[in-house]
């Protein structure tokens, strides 16, 4: 099997999952318009940049841009790497947004929750 | 007397270590309500303060809402705001608690917002700077041009603590910065909102006191940080 077809299929079900996750949380309204705009872009731009990963490196090596070597297995396992990080670090960092966001709301609520009781007491 | 038709006003101080002046605070601005036609309450919301400023500001009459932790200015502010709200006040104000707003100020923005229909009006200290030091003028102007830059919004002063809120923005706005930082991104909220924003002249009272607890000028470079952060996180989801 070609490793840039490789390259492609190990990282498709993380891109799609992000695709997926990232319409979801759209249609949930959980995220706006502006979000699900720049998240899609920002996805289907690494996936047209592994899907056109090989022919784009045959027309640098042919038109004489780069002489370096064509895509390793070590390159495939680290290029995946830096994906499956990016999913990550991205979901996460949405996630503590959402806990950041609420953990503020129950202070708030507590706080206004205490005063109301011992206005009454 | 107070007619039944007149707006319900909450006025929320947020405060944090604030026992020498929030007493004066509150009790100067009861004495203007007083003379005005509103119904009122003041709050304060004392941000995990380690002195007595929640007793000197009950003592005083004020309803006192305590947070657990110091969140921030940000955060009591939104306490306090979240507080008239769900008590159906019809316009809240907030000032600061170390004295720097003249209670007058307060009422002239509450008439000028009922006059102006606005939504969010902001008492600007930077329209008339008289009293002003050098530093804290260029300071201010200094964090209005990032705010412009970053959201767009053009104030002459951004970071103003004297701001007056309509029942709608009251129940629509809603920030997500806890610090100094929410001034700016209020702002931009109430844009994306399409809420009216307005700005009316206010005279700052700078004592010695409130220059040393006022926001220090290398405050703004956390500032910026915080609100480049957020414009940056909320692009990317």
């Amino acid at each position: 099997m070609s490793r840039y077809l490789l390259l492609l299929l190990l990282n498709l079900p993380f891109i799609l999952a992000a695709i997926i996750s990232q319409f979801t949380q759209y249609k949930l309204g959980r995220s706006t318009k502006r979000r699900l705009q720049v998240q899609m872009a920002l996805w289907i731009l690494i996936l047209a940049g592994l899907a056109t990963a090989e022919p784009l490196y045959n027309w640098l090596f042919a038109s004489g841009f780069t002489q370096t070597e064509s895509l390793s297995l070590f390159d495939v396992v680290q290029i995946t790497a830096i994906v499956i990080v990016f999913y990550i670090a991205n979901r996460s960092r949405q996630k503590v947004d959402v806990l950041e966001h609420r953990i503020n709301d129950l202070h708030q609520e507590i706080s206004i929750k205490l005063s109301q009781d011992n206005k009454f007491k | 007397m107070k007619k039944a038709t007149s707006p319900k006003i909450c006025i929320v101080i947020p405060a944090f270590n604030e026992e020498t002046t929030v007493g004066g605070v509150v009790k100067s601005i009861y004495q203007a309500l007083q003379k005005s036609k509103y119904i009122s309450e003041v709050v304060v919301v004392d941000d995990g303060s380690k002195d007595n400023t929640a007793r000197k500001a009950k003592q005083s009459g004020a309803v006192v809402i305590s947070h657990i932790l110091n969140s921030g200015s940000g955060g009591a502010t939104a306490t306090g705001l979240s507080y008239a709200q769900q008590n159906g006040f019809d316009i809240a104000a907030t000032m600061d608690a170390d004295g720097q707003h003249a209670p007058e100020d307060v009422i002239k923005g509450i008439e000028e917002l009922i006059r102006r229909k606005d939504d969010l009006l902001i008492g600007s200290r930077l329209i008339n700077n008289k009293g002003m030091s050098k530093v804290k003028i260029l300071g201010n102007k200094g964090l209005s041009f990032i705010t412009y830059m970053l959201f767009g919004i053009n104030s002459t002063d951004s970071q103003s603590g004297l701001r007056i809120f309509s029942r709608t923005a009251l129940e629509k706005l809603r920030w997500k910065t806890s610090g100094y930082e929410f001034c700016s991104e209020m702002l931009w909220r109430a844009k994306q909102l399409d809420l009216h924003i307005g700005e009316y002249p206010i005279q700052a009272i700078y004592t010695e006191y409130s220059k040393s607890k006022g926001q220090n000028n290398w405050n703004a470079v956390n500032i910026i940080k915080s609100l480049l952060k957020r414009r940056i996180s909320e692009l990317f989801g």
